[in-house]
């Protein structure tokens, strides 16, 4: 079956009860309908502004194009733009990228910027529990030919070489205490120093693997003890490793700086903070439930539940949030060498000689201040990307030197079954989105939908059909995990390029994937 | 828990939720737990044989509160000991206060299908509501 049929097939069991044809619309239909009647309204090509009412201070601005706005529409993420709009010292929009949708507090998509000098804030729930989440992308030297044999050995390589599923632990033996508390403050490098990759690839990692705000004593024992043994695994859920080829190149010159190549091998990678990061969400969310009395801060969801970014609370949030992130870094670099061992084993050879190395790592769960400009004043804000992706531009002072002529790569991984693509950021995304773009194609199909959805098939035969060979720990993450309770990628990376915030430059395909 | 609970999982587009009914309130903290893990494993398959007393204080903490400070405390003994959880006696239920006895079996890769991981309980859409003598307990979890 061909990738077309396989998705129209999900797709029409899902969707005959709402709209009767299984048109790509109908698909997109899926959802818990919002009770809040919401007047969004087109303002341009792909660009939809939910107007400010009662307690917002500002508006809410969606980014999407008609092909994405029913299912936008149809369930509760725009309540989540208007939510967050009521945070203190918000600045211009309560934004929301294409792959909006359903979360907790933010949606998913959701990027909010608060400016700390005006009493902004920040809240815990516009980060989420898996503090620096993100994606890294490796290049090689291989092309498909080289490997198209061998991607069932890669991918089972892959498998054994990074612990994953549910609380996954023991990829690099237990940690001790002190040596936590260093991985907490130096993120990537502590990787690097300890053999887990090379000094180019801190080049290569946003903020260079590591945000220096960290202060281990604001992180919790608890937080601690689930730190210990989860450097260098996977986990379970959206994460995943895969092994791809770049199959259309967009933009040649941005490509060639990437050291992207048709038809070149990549490799993927998504993993967050593990349990350190969900236990110090956890912690900081009860900081805050005092923080909001004790500021007297009206929200509309307690999950928002927030401090001032001067405030002690805020202060401490953030020390400890950047020890999760840094931990997310060193963990995301521990797995890159684990996966890179693992492909020079299969494949002889050494990581040098295969040609391996790190295109870049951005970060997709995060509160980061930075400086942008407002009303013509350059501005120290507080940015929360909430599922959504730094998008700097050519110049940008933090873009890697050697990328700085293009711009920053941006990452954005589709479903397992189609594609993933690298975009590079414009001037555009400065001035609309605090430098943010989308970070996937964004869910369209509850878990349990795609739990039903999936009962009787045999996934792992289906994407084997479609070329794509994938391991799982777990049956209930593959079928939650299908293609087609995903967006279509394309049409969500399409509306960020026609609104002109970013620019394609290659799309990927899968050959192999593992998931937790 | 020797049946399974009774509870409706809300469809939502990014993670996970539950929905019950319970008669009383210490029922509605006992059925939400177990409902819990049975999103996370089929309870079934579940033995009893550890028993672990869990005590939740919480000054000026609220139902909505307090539920999810119990169920974020149950997830955290299923991470730090691998204990999946099945039994759940809630000894005492105050203001501020929960006791309980729990009971489960650790967990045996090779024994028990895990479904879903679970990374915590949310306070977004949360309810914990009494009406017409019923509880309603609304809770969405990040998975």
């Amino acid at each position: 079956m061909g990738w077309g049929a396989f998705r129209a097939q999900f797709r029409r069991a899902v969707c005959l009860s709402t709209e009767g044809t299984p048109t790509r619309q109908a698909a997109y239909c899926e959802g818990i309908v919002s009770d809040r009647p919401h007047d969004i309204r087109q303002v341009s090509d792909c660009v939809w502004e939910l107007p400010r009412t009662g307690g917002m201070h500002v508006p809410g601005r969606v980014y999407a194009d008609e092909r994405l706005m029913p299912h936008i529409r149809g369930e509760k993420s725009l309540d989540q733009v208007a939510n967050v709009a009521h945070l203190g010292g918000i600045v211009r929009y309560s934004l929301a990228m294409p792959d909006i949708h359903w979360g907790y507090g933010f949606p998913i998509g959701g990027v909010a910027a608060t400016d700390p000098s005006a009493g902004g804030v920040v809240s815990p729930g516009g980060v989420g529990y898996d503090i620096n989440c993100g994606v890294r992308l490796i290049a090689s030297g291989l092309t498909h030919e080289d490997i198209r044999d061998r991607v069932a050995d890669l991918t089972k390589a892959l498998f054994r070489a990074v612990p994953c599923g549910v609380g996954s632990s023991g990829a690099i033996g237990k940690l001790g205490k002190s040596e936590l508390k260093d991985v907490m403050s130096e993120g990537a490098s502590w990787a690097v120093k300890k053999g887990f990759g090379t000094d180019a690839d801190l080049d290569h990692t946003e903020e260079r693997g590591c945000l220096s705000a960290a202060d281990p004593s604001h992180v919790g024992p608890r937080a601690i003890k689930r730190g210990l043994d989860q450097v260098g695994t996977l986990g379970s859920g959206n994460h995943f490793i895969e092994l791809g080829v770049v199959d259309k190149i967009f933009d040649e010159r941005a490509a060639k700086t990437f050291g992207l190549t048709e038809n070149g091998v990549t490799l993927m990678i998504h993993s967050g903070s593990r349990g350190l990061g969900y236990q110090v969400c956890d912690d900081y969310l009860e900081v805050m439930q005092d923080a909001v009395r004790k500021y007297d801060i009206r929200l509309p969801d307690r999950q928002l539940s927030c401090a001032p970014v001067e405030s002690p609370e805020g202060k401490r949030y953030l020390a400890a949030m950047a020890c999760a992130a840094n931990y997310a870094w060193a963990n995301r670099q521990v797995m890159t060498a684990l996966a890179q061992r693992a492909v020079a084993s299969v494949l002889g050879g050494s990581e040098q000689s295969l040609g391996l190395r790190l295109v870049y790592d951005v970060c997709h769960n995060i509160a980061k201040l930075e400086r942008h400009e407002v009303d013509g004043k350059m501005k120290t804000l507080c940015v929360h990307r909430k599922g959504a992706t730094r998008a700097f531009p050519a110049g940008h002072d933090d873009v890697p030197g050697s990328y700085r002529a293009v711009g920053q790569p941006v990452l954005v991984p589709g479903d397992m079954g189609t594609h993933s693509y690298v975009c590079v950021g414009t001037d555009a995304a400065m001035t609309e989105t605090f430098g943010s773009m989308c970070h996937g194609a964004g869910r369209v199909m509850s878990r349990t939908k795609a739990r039903k959805a999936a009962a009787g098939r045999k996934l792992v035969d289906e994407l084997s059909g479609m070329g794509v060979f994938v391991m799982a720990t777990g049956k209930g993450t593959l079928a939650e995990e299908m293609p087609s309770a995903y967006k279509n990628v394309s049409d969500v990376v399409d509306v960020m390029d026609r609104a002109g915030i970013a620019r394609k430059v290659v799309r990927l395909r899968p050959l192999g994937v593992i998931k937790g | 828990m020797t049946e399974r609970p009774d509870y409706k999982e809300i469809e939502h587009t990014a993670d996970v939720g539950l929905e019950l009914e319970a008669p009383d309130l210490k029922a509605a903290f006992e059925l939400a737990a177990a409902s819990m893990f049975d999103l996370m494993c089929d309870l079934d398959g579940v033995g009893d044989g550890v028993r672990r007393t869990v005590r939740i204080r919480a000054r000026d903490a609220d139902l909505e509160n307090m539920m999810v400070r119990w169920l974020t405390e149950l997830l955290y003994v299923f991470e730090s000991e691998r204990l999946l959880l099945s039994c759940f006696d809630v000894t005492k239920l105050e203001s501020g206060l929960i006791e309980a006895d729990v009971t489960g079996e650790r967990y045996d890769p090779g024994r028990h299908a895990l479904k879903t991981e679970i990374k915590a309980a949310t306070y977004h859409d949360l309810a914990v509501d009494q009406t017409r003598g019923v509880w309603l307990v609304r809770v969405i979890f990040d998975s």
